[in-house]
């Protein structure tokens, strides 16, 4: 019951938040946006056809009436269809969403499970040798700009000039198999990307949670090394990595990854996402915005569940 | 903590006037060889930049002087691309670019979270504290490339959309930060005797409490302007970034066209100048991280 109140107020407290993230964008992308009623009309337009153009755009309506579509739109969840190609927004998210879903999943967990590990293994040693190295190249990779990894690692994997091994660009997925042909250079760039910001992220937390009293005291008493790292530093840490994750959540679900999907032509949401700011498909746009705004809402509410959980001291106040 | 350092040391002798952060900083940075060498870079980078504002150099960075594809050369040091133009002119040119991202971004993004971010904490609690907030929240989750692209329509055709972009989603940490560290500051004896001797409330903030972060304003401008110099690439790379001149992104962005046909000295030589900078950034960030926070001491 506790739960559910909370829940309640929580999803009230995020309403300012979606109404500012639709009102910012709507201004920008819309209200001040670029005027298409020369994109629908034919050449030398007369006066009459350019009104009833801007009438059928709505453009002629006062502002809150013009934000209120939108706002209706969002709470009916239908947003109209795309202009570019006419396919309606939710089946185009429908169908490109499970792509980037699938597409960015193994990395961000590879990703932050290599992390976690090089991170314990760079706290446990820390100062010495292992330690220098681990952060050294983590210094190294976090420099390297993902779009340079992206070539880069398709120039090695998957062009003449160098192994050769997996399709250069594409989504073609019938099968386990395909799948894993697809998605393995992605995912390879993806956790290249990640591992610096991750083993920096987790070696901090975890040097943290190591230098307490109570993790000292117990390494005095011989408390293996296993046990020491579970029950008494990860447990302790769970609360800055499970913030982290949860906030990475939108991003992998929404935008995807746009920079990877746009370059290897995966038709993920990312893609749809950059293919309707070139060209302009605001009903497109109107939707990705305001889904991230009510996903990031929804992933704080659980969030702060995931808190009390792990931490019976953290009240739902 | 605090502990002299080594008696022993024949480097620099710890210095003899008065102590304050920034002279026990500078100390500390003076005795950090990677940070030493990461500035020396970075100034390096900075020279040449200098060099194409001036114009001493990489003038010619746009004239087809060459064949399609010419290796290097004494003449074409990194060679020709894919119209002949040279490809060590174009580099050397878009080192300006980033600096020019960087520098923009890093200064106004710092500046404005400074102002809000201390409002904020100043006030935390009022309602100029949750409207700052509530604006860091918004911007906040509106996903980067998607802002980026709606200040670029509602700006139309200026060349400062990324920049305008950046900017108004950079602030964000920077603010966070002071308004945090802030409203530590308050609760100080100075603070409150500057009240009681009636010091107006703006001169309070921004003469007696903001100065005292300037330390987390000088990193936090250095880590943002790295991200300016990355995401410029990227941004140029999609084709929502720098419009007329050059930079490196472009240069990458021409080069997905070459390295299939492979043809690689354009892409390299875009990356390693970009990387080289970007290296040096981040690693002079952390030592001025280091060297300014209280708890560390300086290392022999």
């Amino acid at each position: 019951m506790e739960l559910l109140q909370f829940s309640v107020r929580k999803l009230i407290a995020g309403v300012p938040l979606v109404i500012g993230v639709t009102l910012i964008s709507f201004l920008l992308m819309v209200y001040f946006g670029p005027d298409k009623t020369f994109d629908l009309l034919g050449k030398n337009p007369t006066a009459e056809q350019i009104a009833e153009v801007r009438e059928q755009l709505g453009y002629n309506k006062p502002f809150l009436v013009r934000y209120g579509e939108y706002v209706r739109e969002l709470v009916t969840f239908n947003f109209g269809a795309s202009e570019s190609t006419g396919e309606p927004v939710t089946s185009l998210l429908a169908r490109t969403i499970p792509v980037s879903v699938a597409l960015a999943l193994p990395g961000f967990i590879l990703g932050n499970l290599l992390g976690v590990a090089l991170g314990l293994l760079a706290a446990y040693y820390r100062g010495g040798l292992a330690d220098k190295f681990i952060m050294g190249s983590a210094a190294i990779g976090m420099s390297i700009s993902f779009l340079i990894v992206i070539i880069a690692f398709q120039i090695i994997f998957s062009s003449s000039f160098g192994l050769n091994l997996f399709p250069v660009r594409g989504w073609d997925v019938n099968s386990i198999g395909d799948y894993v042909s697809y998605v393995t250079v992605p995912t390879l760039a993806t956790v290249f990307v990640a591992l610096g910001y991750n083993t920096r992220f987790y070696r901090s937390v975890i040097v943290e949670e190591m230098s307490r009293d109570h993790v000292r005291t117990a390494r005095a008493f011989g408390v293996p090394p296993a046990p020491l790292f579970y029950k008494l530093i990860l447990k302790n840490a769970l609360i800055p990595i499970i913030t982290r994750i949860m906030f990475s959540i939108p991003v992998i679900i929404i935008s995807g990854s746009l920079l990877l999907e746009q370059y290897f032509g995966i038709p993920g949401v990312g893609k749809a996402t950059y293919d309707a700011i070139v060209t302009g498909d605001q009903p497109v746009l109107k939707a990705v915005v305001a889904l991230t705004a009510i996903l990031l809402v929804i992933v704080q509410l659980l969030t702060d569940i995931l808190y009390r959980a792990v931490d019976p001291r953290v009240s739902l106040k | 903590m605090n502990a002299q350092p080594p008696a022993s040391d024949t480097i620099a002798a710890p210095p003899e006037r008065r102590e304050s952060l920034w002279t026990k900083a500078a100390y500390k940075f003076r005795r950090d060889r990677v940070g030493v060498w990461s500035l020396a870079v970075v100034l390096v980078y900075m020279a040449i930049a200098l060099g194409v504002v001036f114009g001493w150099w990489a003038t010619s960075w746009a004239e087809l002087e060459g064949g399609k594809w010419e290796p290097p050369s004494a003449e074409h040091w990194f060679g020709t691309n894919i119209i002949g133009q040279d490809i060590f002119d174009r580099a050397i040119y878009s080192t300006r670019t980033s600096f020019e991202v960087g520098l923009v971004v890093a200064i106004l993004a710092t500046a404005l979270g400074a102002v809000l971010g201390a409002l904020a904490g100043f006030f935390s609690g009022s309602w100029t504290d949750e409207i700052i907030l509530w604006f860091m929240g918004v911007l906040d989750s509106i996903p980067f490339i998607l802002f980026v692209a709606a200040i670029a329509y509602s700006l139309g055709d200026t060349p400062y959309a990324m920049h305008v972009a950046m900017i108004s989603t950079f602030w964000i940490t920077a603010g966070r930060l002071v308004r945090g560290e802030v409203i530590k500051l308050r609760g100080q004896e100075y603070v409150e005797a500057a009240h009681a001797i009636g010091v107006p409330e703006l001169t309070i903030i921004f003469r007696h409490v903001l100065p005292n972060t300037s330390h987390i304003l000088l990193v936090q401008a250095t880590i943002t302007f790295v991200a300016a110099i990355k995401s410029e690439v990227i941004l140029s790379f999609l084709g929502i970034g720098v419009k007329d001149g050059m930079s490196w992104g472009l240069m990458i962005a021409e080069s997905t066209q070459e390295v299939l046909a492979g043809f690689f000295n354009n892409f390299l030589a875009a990356s390693v100048l970009l990387f080289g900078l970007v290296m040096a950034f981040n690693l002079f960030s952390d030592a001025l991280q280091d060297a300014l926070d209280p708890r560390t001491v300086a290392e022999s």
